[in-house]
Order: C-alpha cells, then structure tokens, then sequence
C-alpha cells in the first residue's frame, strides 16, 4: 500500500490539509493546472470507441470477415482500456495519496475518486468483461450469429459507461471551473456528448437509412434519442448554442467518415459478394439533426424561464415539426441520382446488398399503413416531448455535480 | 402412411428406434471431409475440418502429391442457389515453411447446408481446379469452461456491486462542494441503492431468460441425424422408413438424388460382433420409403446406416438398428453385396491391408490400401470398378459412435461432387483399377475399429475385414 502511495504520488500533487467547506479556494486549488490528463484519456477512449465502432460496421459492409483482432475492434477494446487504466490510476491514487482531488472525490466501496473516474472505469471493467464473453458465445453458438447479442450488449453497456462517465468527470470539473477553464471544458463536454448521440444513432442505424427516411419508426426512433442529448446539453453547459455545436459535431463526425473511409481499399473476404467493393463502405450522409438542434437553441434563448415540462411540450413540438419535413424532402434527395456521388454517399452499397433491394434500386421502404403511419408520427411527438423532459432533468442534475 | 404389411403383428422385426449417436451427417462421427483428386495436372490430397458452429471457420489441409505446386487458392461457396454464382476473393493458402506440399488455410462458412470449396492450383503446368464439397452444419453447442464461468460471475458480483455503489455515491455526494463533509448514508441514499439494486437483477434476471432463448434456438439448429427404421413386410421383404427428428425446415426427403446410380445405399452390420455386414440399396417407393428384398442373414441385432444425398448436395446418413430372424432370403443381385467378415475369400483369395509399422492416430490424414492376393500369393489384376469407384470401405467403430463409407477419391459423395461440379463428376469415374486400392480417410477418435473393404473381382463384390487400434 505505501508503494502505491510513493508511486503515485507525483502523478496526484498534494494539496492543503482539508479544511471545511471551502468551495472557491478548494476549486482553485484543484483546478488550477488546466484541464486534467485524465480527461484528456477518457475523451480520447471516447474517440477511440465511436470511431471504433463506425469502422467494425464499415469493415463488416465491405469486407465481411473479421477476427478479434481487427484494428477496428481493437480500437473499441482500446476504448475499456484506456478509461480501466486512466480511472483505476485515478482512483488509486486519489484513494492512496494526499491528491488534491480528494476534496472532490465521492466513496465507493472504500475507495475514493472523482464520481465520473467510477462510472468510466465500471464501464472499462464492463468492456473488458465482454471479450472472453463474446469469445465463448462465438465458440458456442456461432460467429456473429446476431449483432444483438448478450455479450454485444455487455459490451455496448461498457461503451455508454465510459462515456457517461466521461461525461460526468467533465461536468465535475467543468462545474468547479471558472472563466477560460470552464469555456475549454464546456467545449469537451459538448463534444462528447456529441459523440454520445453518435453512438445512440448506431443503435437505430436500421431505422435511420436513406430507405426509411419516409416511415414514421424512423422519425419515432430519433425522437427518443436526439432530443435527450441535446436537453442535457442544453442544461449542463451555459452555451447558447449548445444544441447546435451537438448536432454540428455529430454531422462533422460522419461526413468525415463519409468522405475518408472509402479512401481505403477494402475486399470482400464473405459470399455471396452480390456486389464489388473496392473501398470500405461509410455510413450514409449525416441526418439533418443540425436544424431541429439550432431552433431548439434559438427557441431556448426567447423563453428562458419556462418550467421544464412547457420546455419540454414546446421543444418537443419544434423539433418533430422543423426535423420532420427538412429529413423527408432531404431523403427523396438523398434517393435522386444528383445523391449519387461521393458527396452525399448514395453510390456505396454493401458487399452483400442485393441488386433487389431497396437500397439498390433507390425505392422508399413503405411497410406503414396510413393510419400506422400517423400513430407513428403521433407517438413521435410524444417521444420527442418525453425525451426533451428527461434530459432537462438529467441536464438540471449534471449541472449541479461538483465532484 | 403406407400400410403394406397387413401383416404387422406377423412382422418378425421391430424398431428399436435408437439413434446411434448425436452428430452425424454425411457419416456418423466423423464430420472431416477427405478428398483425392486432380486440380488440373496436380494432385492432391485434402481434409476439410468443419466449425463445430455455424457461422464458423473451417480448417482445410492440401497435401500436393507431386512437387512443382507454387499456389493454392481457396474459396467457399453455397453449392446451389444464387449464392454459389457470387463468390468472394479467394484465400491464399499457406505453405508450410517445413514440409512444401503440405498448405493450409482457414474459411468461414456463413450458414447452414451444403457448401463447396473451389480450390485453384497454380504450377508450372498452368492452373487447375477441384471443388470438394462441405456439410456446413453445427453440431455441438460448446459448454463453458470452469475459468471462463467463475471469471465471468465474478465480474457479474463485482460490477452490479460497483454500480449499486456509485449510484449511492452520486446521490450523497456528487453534488458536495469539494472539501465539504460528506453525509452518512440517507434514506434518499439507501432508496437509490435499492433501486438501482432492483433495476440490475431485473435486467440480469431478463438478460438470463434471452440467454436462454437463443441456447434453445442454438440447439434447436444442431443437426438432428435421420431415423432408419425397419419392419418385415412379406416373408423376406423390408421395409425401410425414413424419420425425421425434425431439424431445419430446408431438410426435405422429397428431393433425393441417386449416388452411384442408388437413392440409398443401406448397409446392415451384425451387433455387437460386426461378423456380417452388408451393402444394399433398396428403392424409393414413396417419400421416405424403402422396399427390399433382404438376403439371406443370420439372426441377431443389425445397425442399419443408409446413406442419400438431398439435390442440393447435402450427404447424409439415417441410423438406426433393427432385430431380425434367420432369414432365408434372396441372393444378392445387382450392386448387392457383402455376407460374413472374413478376409479370407476362398479359393485361395484373400484380401490384405498394406501398412508399414507406423500407427494410425486420430485426425491424421492417411491412405489406407488394400489389395487381393491370388493362390499364388500375388496380388490380382484383374479388379473391376465397383459402381463407378476402385472399390468402397466402411470404417465402423466398435461402441457405434462413427460409420464412414470412403471411396479411393475420399470420404465426399461422389453425388454431391455431381452437383457442384458435373465435369468433375465425370472425370472421376475409374475405368481401371487396382491391384492396390487406396482410400484416404482420417479416423476420427481413438478406439477399437472394424474396416469392411468391399473390391470387385471376376463380376463378384468381395467383402475384406480388417480390424484397427487407433490410439
């Protein structure tokens, strides 16, 4: 124990004996070196995962095979590794040093450390859990069988754990900061959050292709997921275009992928290659979240005391009303021969895509019967009120973390 | 159902209906396909080791025969459907650094059913080709081992322990001011604790029952072997039904194809002894009916294993096992063949194994050759193919958990190599043979074996036994 405490030690540079509730001095004392190394690496984990992730399902749409040891899933294991290491040393020594954050450090199990290090480093520990899982499950009923799987799911639980954690480590010190300090950590926070709504997009990528664009569970989907992130965003960080930079993040992401993956040679190594491939397939172009995202910001701006729940009903309201009409005239464009260009990536099909399919013959999938059709939309509004509420209850207690 | 026999309680044979053992296809327990033939003016000799699942990776070894081989490419394919028109790029496989003939590599094959794999060969002599045909089916849901286990609920312990913890740490203390006295544990705490608690073992107890449900679909999808029962319908007359145990619905018994010129090719081994053995093939005369008339046998309990062969390739093989009288019978007629085990043919014919003092192992691919020798101690030249082949042997081992019918090609149908590849098919066919026959086959477990070889001579099918020790 005293040879953690010795090693560590530099790592943690002391800080003054505790001496009661001194919140401006404590703060100070804890953020005065800038932005910490430990969030550096969980953002950097964060990163390393969501583009992890985009490159496993471009890997799998152009090349089919893969081993445990492809560059895109190490880059996801990268992920728990990183947030298990960075966070088990913050804990550690946070626990076992006289660090200044101990003064902003919460007690699990015994041990102590920002709330955020726990959270990241669970959801590192989770990751980590689901390889010899996954490993087993692909020996025992077969490789890949289904995406959707108890390991995949272990693993996609660790993922949003580093990356709430991440989240959370950022508002602590975010919320301590002040001035210049709190502007460069409100930006990583919205950064990551928008890398969030990256990941939360994958989850209902089946939903959300250029084929789907003209049904009512596409809309639905995104109205259960999008409007949480940008509410916490909104709540958390004191940016007024807060929404906006989410949004413009999650759009900067894919379209970089969209234009950089098919940079890189790739073959199908799985049959039936209905289709030849020479270049790792991106996602499709980014959804239009960007204008929902900046008139919630605008509409934030013309009604800043209104309760949560007329928040809610009014942002709800506006982001199915602006997103709706903007993606389904966008998604006819998207279907037109002016989208088929490396721009807005309508020419890139999976290996395995049938010269049949929807996608390929650039046909609406139209499975909705009117009347399910406007249910769907209906029920998207009330997704979208309902998700705006709970992030601002989310948002309302982020923004009061301090350690 | 067809009742022909108004004579059921005047049956003298009665189903046991016991299958022999659970994993079974194109043979019973020994899933690994060998294969001997010519990609263009190359040799080779090759053994297919299937995924126990599927999707799942196949290992495949080519030894070339000859030198001179610079590249072997390999590719899997569905045999049929529009899947086998669409295939990916090809492997290259590789050579070993030690021996030069000897290749490997490793392919995936996505779904259930009959594959094939293309394999090009590349030498001096230009390029060729050969397609050997794979049963792609899982058989085995593999259990965890103890170290996995007791890692894995360690971890479960551990982290819903840590998340049940930091959910209390962020209701009593994340939104302290740094340096403030952290409270003792609230109810507000508490409750938080107890639902978090709650929610994990509801999403735990959950995640358990989906567990569940995709093993059961997992074993659902292991590939249940055929039944093969057997009643006696008039005097020396069987009847032979085929029952499905109920696996994939692609699996019809509609859709045989004739192997060898036969929908089935039955084979009848005395138990436990394996003294008798016979090789028949009964017609289709209805779906999943057999007729024949049995040849003269002596009482005792038989193993039946039939082999057929599905249009889309697929080989497999029913079991089962039935009773019967000493039965009178009728002579052996046609393709018809076999009777006591013996290697002694009579006349001064005998029947030999040729092997060096080198033991046989499990899994190792070897050519096992047999001849027959005349009065004069000289081995016959005068064999004649037997249905199409140099001759057919059956690798039985004695507790029944492997039945395997290989030719001199290997042990791969040759009605499947039909329906992947007809020229193949054609140019296999032997029109000389011998006086040494080979067969190329991998035992597959250690154990006690009986080796029935059946070579054609002077227009008379001649049944050799021969026992094996594989260690």
């Amino acid at each position: 124990m005293e040879a953690t405490a010795m090693s560590t030690a530099a790592a943690f540079p002391s800080s003054r004996p505790r001496t009661g509730p001194q919140a401006g001095t404590q703060a100070s004392a804890i953020e005065s070196a800038g932005i910490p190394w430990y969030i550096w690496l969980s953002v950097a984990g964060v990163t390393s995962a969501v583009i992890g992730v985009h490159w496993d399902i471009s890997w799998h749409r152009s090349i089919g095979r893969d081993t445990f040891w492809t560059p895109a899933h190490i880059a996801i294991q990268l992920c728990g590794i990183i947030a298990g290491i960075t966070c088990g040393w913050l804990i550690l020594g946070t626990t076992f040093t006289r660090s200044a954050l101990r003064e902003a450090s919460v007690n699990v199990l015994g041990f102590r450390a920002p709330l955020g290090a726990f959270i990241c480093a669970w959801g590192g520990f989770t990751m980590i859990t689901s390889a010899p899982f996954d490993d087993w499950w692909h020996n025992a009923y077969g490789l890949d069988v289904k995406i959707l799987s108890p390991p995949h799911v272990v693993l996609a639980l660790g993922m949003v754990g580093v990356e709430i954690g991440a989240l959370v480590l950022i508002t602590a010190a975010m919320n301590r900061a002040a001035d210049r300090l709190r502007n460069r950590l409100e930006l990583l926070f919205l950064y990551v959050a928008a890398m969030i709504l990256v990941v939360l997009m994958v989850l209902v990528l089946e939903f959300t292709h250029r084929v789907y664009l003209h049904t009512a569970i596409c809309y639905r989907v995104i109205s259960m997921l999008v409007p949480v992130t940008l509410a916490i965003a909104w709540r958390s960080t004191r940016s007024r275009w807060s929404a906006t930079i989410v949004a413009g993040c999650y759009s900067a992401f894919l379209l970089a992928l969209l234009w950089i993956l098919p940079l890189f040679p790739a073959q199908p190594k799985l049959g039936p290659v209905m289709h030849e491939v020479k270049q790792f397939i991106p996602a499709g172009f980014p959804l239009l979240l960007i204008v929902p995202a900046y008139l919630l910001d605008l509409l934030r701006a013309r009604v800043p005391g209104w309760s949560n729940w007329k928040l809610s009903l009014a942002g709800g309201a506006l982001f199915v009303l602006a997103f709706v009409p903007v993606q389904w005239y966008f998604g006819t464009f998207l279907q037109s021969p002016r989208a088929r260009n490396w721009f807005f990536g309508s020419i890139y099909y999976d290996y395995f895509q049938s010269p049949k399919s929807f996608a390929a013959t650039y046909r609406f999938v139209s499975f909705e019967s009117p009347a399910e059709f406007r249910t769907g939309m209906a029920l998207a509004l009330c997704c979208a009120v309902v998700s705006i509420w709970l992030g601002l209850g989310a948002g309302d207690w982020l923004r009061r973390v301090r350690r | 159902m067809r009742e022909t026999g108004s004579d059921v309680s005047a049956a003298k044979l009665f189903l046991l209906g016991a299958l022999c053992c659970g994993a079974a296809f194109a043979h019973v327990g020994s899933p690994d396909v060998f294969y001997q033939g010519k990609a263009g003016a190359y040799p080779l000799l090759v053994a297919i080791r299937p995924p126990e699942v599927i999707p799942g990776v196949a290992r495949i070894e080519v030894r070339s025969l000859a030198p001179g081989l610079q590249q072997l490419q390999l590719t899997p394919t569905p045999m049929t459907g529009e899947a086998a028109n669409h295939p990916p790029i090809a492997d290259i496989a590789v050579q070993s650094p030690i021996d030069p003939q000897f290749y490997e590599g490793s392919l995936w094959l996505m779904q259930m059913g009959s594959w094939v794999v293309h394999i090009h060969a590349t030498g001096p002599a230009g390029t060729g080709d050969l397609v050997v045909p794979v049963p792609a089916v899982a058989t085995r849901i593999r259990p965890m081992n103890s170290g996995v286990g007791y890692f894995l609920l360690g971890m479960m312990v551990f982290l819903v322990t840590g998340l049940v913890s930091i959910a209390g740490a962020a209701v009593r203390e994340a939104q302290l001011e740094p340096g403030q006295p952290s409270p003792r544990w609230t109810p507000k705490t508490l409750l938080t604790m107890a639902c978090t608690a709650a929610i994990l073992a509801f999403a735990l107890w959950r995640g358990n029952i989906w567990w569940a449900e995709d093993a059961a679909v997992s074993q659902q999808r292991l590939f249940k072997p055929l039944g093969i029962s057997a009643r006696m319908t008039d005097g020396d007359h069987a009847e032979f039904r085929l029952n499905d145990p109920g696996w994939l619905r692609l699996r019809r018994l509609d859709d045989l194809i004739p192997d060898h010129g036969h929908l089935m090719h039955l084979f009848l081994v005395r138990w436990p002894a394996m003294d008798q053995v016979f090789h028949l093939h009964p017609d289709q005369t209805a779906t999943g009916f057999f007729d024949l008339d049995l040849p003269p046998l002596p009482a005792g309990e038989y193993r039946i294993f039939g082999d057929i062969v599905h249009e889309n390739g697929f080989a497999e093989t029913a079991v089962g096992q039935v009773t019967l009288p000493d039965l009178r019978g009728k002579p052996l007629v046609g393709d018809d063949a076999g009777g006591a085990a013996t290697s002694d043919l009579g006349h001064g014919y005998r029947m030999i194994w040729q092997h060096d003092a080198t033991p046989v192992t499990a899994k190792g691919v070897r050519l096992f050759s047999f001849a027959i020798l005349g009065p004069d101690g000289k081995p016959v030249n005068d064999l004649q193919p037997y249905m199409g082949m140099g001759g057919h042997a059956e690798f039985v081992k004695r507790d029944g958990s492997v039945f395997a019918h290989v030719h001199p090609t290997g042990s791969v149908s040759m009605a499947s190599v039909a329906v992947a590849s007809p020229e193949q098919m054609a140019a296999m066919h032997e029109t000389t043979v011998g006086p040494v026959v080979s067969f190329p086959f991998g035992v597959p477990a250690p154990g006690s074996y009986r080796i029935f070889v059946q070579l054609k001579r002077a227009g008379k099918v001649e049944t050799g036994t021969f026992d094996l020790e594989v260690k």
